[in-house]
């Protein structure tokens, strides 16, 4: 097991956030950089597996708490959308009461569970930024953590609805090679924070591309 | 036109028009419908008997096509510059298409018949990281493809000169003769599909040819009704043996004008193969730019005791979904882990590939029980449950798909295995063959660890690694262990200053 709290690990975390951590270069790098990329004198010193960073022991960055209104109010959309047509059934489809009752109660539990979903997955929801990499979790019962290292990252997309903006929210997708569509994607990030984090990712990204 | 100069357009040779006359060709027969459409048209329209209207249409078409094909030649230009190839093209829609050599993953060529009586090659290029259509240039001669070869593949020799390493001479690692082809032919799972398909057909056919026996024999002066059923079984049993020979015949047919002849060659780091026998295929990899290795083995093949080995380039661009691969068709273990010795040297490669090597790490146990949950239990208790609605207690009989899943995913869970050491990964599945997929760490792209709300009572957890070719997933493993393995990855991409492509 990994013991979070001992190793130097935790230098390359970055629990203030984004560009704070720019200055701290991870310990556990011998200082001349990367042993594979001399020929002439070739290393390849063995490093303890209890001193590799880990991922686990990160503090998470919440998602903007706006968010968690805006995943609500679509909730309520969504619900009020729906009761339309279970209206107009209700009132001129001459449905038994019996039915009617079965209808609304579906639709009451559906809308319900709808409405909760944001407080149950959002806590879930999270990301880190480290000196090298960004990470990002989700999922309530298939629960996920997802490392994207800077150096491999091919571009960097913001984006925002209508009704993102109305929250000052965006979203950050991030893209490396052989992926689909967006292969990282952290919705519900406040506009600042997510232009921030792409400044910042391409920043760490061209750096990387400069020592390749 | 022997020597790529730099600075002029130029046009291929004019054999060329050879060469957009298929395109064309292969177009029209793509979208047939929508060729012959106008032309129907023109022909309804116009006065005159049947046979008149299919010359008319006949030479039209003859006409349209070959006017095309010339156009399409005068309009194709390309020129040679000291870092990238630039091609023209396209009649009406004009496009230019610049191809820097550092894209380049390969360049390959082509000969068919006809280009080989004239000593001439269509090459191609394999670029990686973009949408755009990859380029290529019809109908050059055999020296000008060399040339260019040399010149894209200068800068590599240049950079292992700077490194001291020699350029070394081409390195011949395998030749397949004809007993291989008739290996290939007869792992061929097109023929296997084809057959699946002819199965169930077989039952009509059955009925038919009784029918066409007895009318025929009938003709003989037999009465009908004598032929008895044992007869008709034997002659059944003769046409489905006839039809898997054909079939047979065939795929080992196709194994002879795809890989006739075929050679593996090692020169310097790119990997090269040649073969065919009318159609001269010569493709090269750069050993670099490899993603993934695979090594699979289908049912007929481990019976004959063989492999198929592939490596896996990154896909290009949004749009395509396949990536491409390095094909070498047939090779036995010991020839396979050579290759990987030398493909993936020298910091990795000593792990073993072969799917029969007992240093497989199994996965947990209890990835048998969520397969068998979720491919057997779940879909029989829904299929009997809505049949028994409709038939009765007849539906129970979809319980009997329980026991068929619990085979198969006792022996996927039995197949499913790692092993790993400091550089690289090899997982290996498989139901019926076997399927082995090895990586480097530091190529990987991202790793997404996951964990089921059973799996987190259980303390384990699934790891995939995303390539640029596509994701390898392990399954089921000890959480720690996973963890473990992808920090150390993560290390490894993130300290690693070599381009993963």
């Amino acid at each position: 097991m990994i013991d979070p709290g001992t190793g130097p690990a935790r230098a390359a975390n970055c629990p203030g956030g984004v560009g704070q951590c720019q200055e701290m270069s991870p310990a556990w790098l011998p200082p001349t950089g990367n042993p594979y990329n001399a020929p002439t004198m070739f290393q390849n010193p063995e490093i303890p597996l209890d001193t590799l960073p880990s991922v686990d022991s990160v503090q998470w960055q919440a998602l903007a708490p706006a968010y968690k209104r805006l995943r609500q109010l679509q909730a309520l959309l969504v619900a009020g959308a729906a009761s339309v047509p279970l209206l107009i059934v209700t009132f001129l489809a001459g449905l038994a009461a019996l039915q009617v009752v079965f209808i609304w109660l579906t639709w009451a539990i559906l809308s319900t569970a709808l409405l909760l979903w944001p407080t149950l997955s959002l806590p879930r929801r999270g990301y880190v930024v480290r000196d090298r990499d960004i990470i990002f979790r989700h999922g309530v019962v298939w629960r996920s953590v997802t490392a994207i290292p800077f150096n491999r990252i091919q571009h960097v997309e913001t984006s925002s609805t209508p009704f993102d903006r109305k929250f000052e929210l965006a979203t950050l997708q991030l893209f490396t090679a052989g992926g689909s569509s967006g292969d990282l994607k952290i919705d519900g990030l406040e506009s600042r924070t997510a232009e921030q984090l792409r400044v910042f990712v391409l920043q760490k990204t061209g750096a990387s591309i400069e020592h390749a | 036109m022997n020597t790529p100069d730099s600075g002029t357009w130029q046009r291929t040779s004019p054999y060329a028009i050879l060469f957009f006359l298929g395109r064309i060709l292969r177009l029209i027969a793509k979208n047939a419908w929508q060729s012959f459409a106008p032309l129907f048209a023109l022909l309804v329209a116009y006065q005159g008997d049947l046979v008149n209207k299919l010359i008319l249409g006949g030479t039209l078409l003859a006409v349209i096509i070959s006017v095309g094909a010339v156009l399409s030649w005068l309009f194709f230009a390309y020129q040679v510059r000291d870092d990238s190839i630039l091609i023209r093209s396209g009649v009406v829609k004009k496009k230019q298409l610049d191809i820097r050599f550092e894209r380049i993953q390969g360049v390959n060529t082509e000969q068919n018949p006809v280009y080989r009586l004239l000593r001439l090659v269509t090459v191609t290029f394999d670029t990686a990281g973009s949408s755009a259509s990859e380029g290529m240039l019809p109908a050059v001669t055999r020296g000008f493809a060399h040339a260019l070869r040399e010149k894209i593949g200068a800068r590599d020799v240049e950079l292992a000169a700077q490194e001291g390493q020699p350029a070394a001479a081409p390195r011949r690692l395998l030749q397949l003769d004809w007993r291989d082809m008739i290996r290939i032919g007869l792992a061929d799972r097109r023929a296997l599909i084809i057959f699946a398909f002819l199965g169930p057909l077989m039952d009509q056919m059955d009925g038919k040819i009784a029918q066409f026996v007895e009318t025929s024999l009938a003709s003989n002066n037999f009465g009908p009704g004598q032929l008895d059923v044992g007869a008709g079984a034997a002659i059944a049993a003769t046409i489905f043996f006839a039809i898997v020979v054909v079939l047979v015949f065939f795929s080992i047919a196709a194994a002879f004008l795809r890989y006739h002849n075929f050679a593996l060659f090692l020169d310097g780091r790119t990997l090269r193969s040649t073969g065919g026998l009318l159609t001269h295929h010569e493709h090269a990899m750069d050993l670099q730019k490899i993603q993934t290795l695979r090594l699979q083995q289908g049912l007929v093949q481990s019976w004959l005791g063989c492999f198929t080995m592939s490596a896996k380039q990154a896909i290009s661009g949004r749009k395509q979904r396949r990536s491409k691969t390095f094909t070498v068709p047939v090779v036995t273990a010991g020839q396979s882990e050579q290759l990987r010795n030398l493909i993936l040297a020298p910091l990795a490669g000593h792990l073993s590939q072969d799917p029969r090597s007992t240093s497989f790490q199994p996965v947990s146990r209890y990835y048998l029980r969520t397969r068998i949950l979720y491919l057997g239990v779940l879909p029989a208790v829904l299929l009997a449950s809505i049949l028994i609605a409709f038939e009765g207690i007849a539906g129970l009989a979809a319980l009997l798909w329980l026991p068929l899943a619990m085979l198969v995913s006792w022996r996927s869970w039995q197949r499913t295995g790692y092993l790993h050491d400091d550089e690289e990964l090899v997982r290996r599945s498989g139901l019926l063959g076997f399927r082995t997929v090895s990586l480097l760490f530091r190529k990987v792209q991202r790793v997404t660890l996951t964990q089921s709300r059973f799996q987190r009572r259980k303390d384990l957890a699934s790891l995939r690694l995303y390539m640029a070719s596509g994701s390898v997933r392990v399954p089921y493993i000890n959480y720690a262990t996973a963890r473990q393995l992808r920090d150390y990855i993560l290390f490894r991409v993130e300290s690693s200053q070599q381009s993963w492509h």
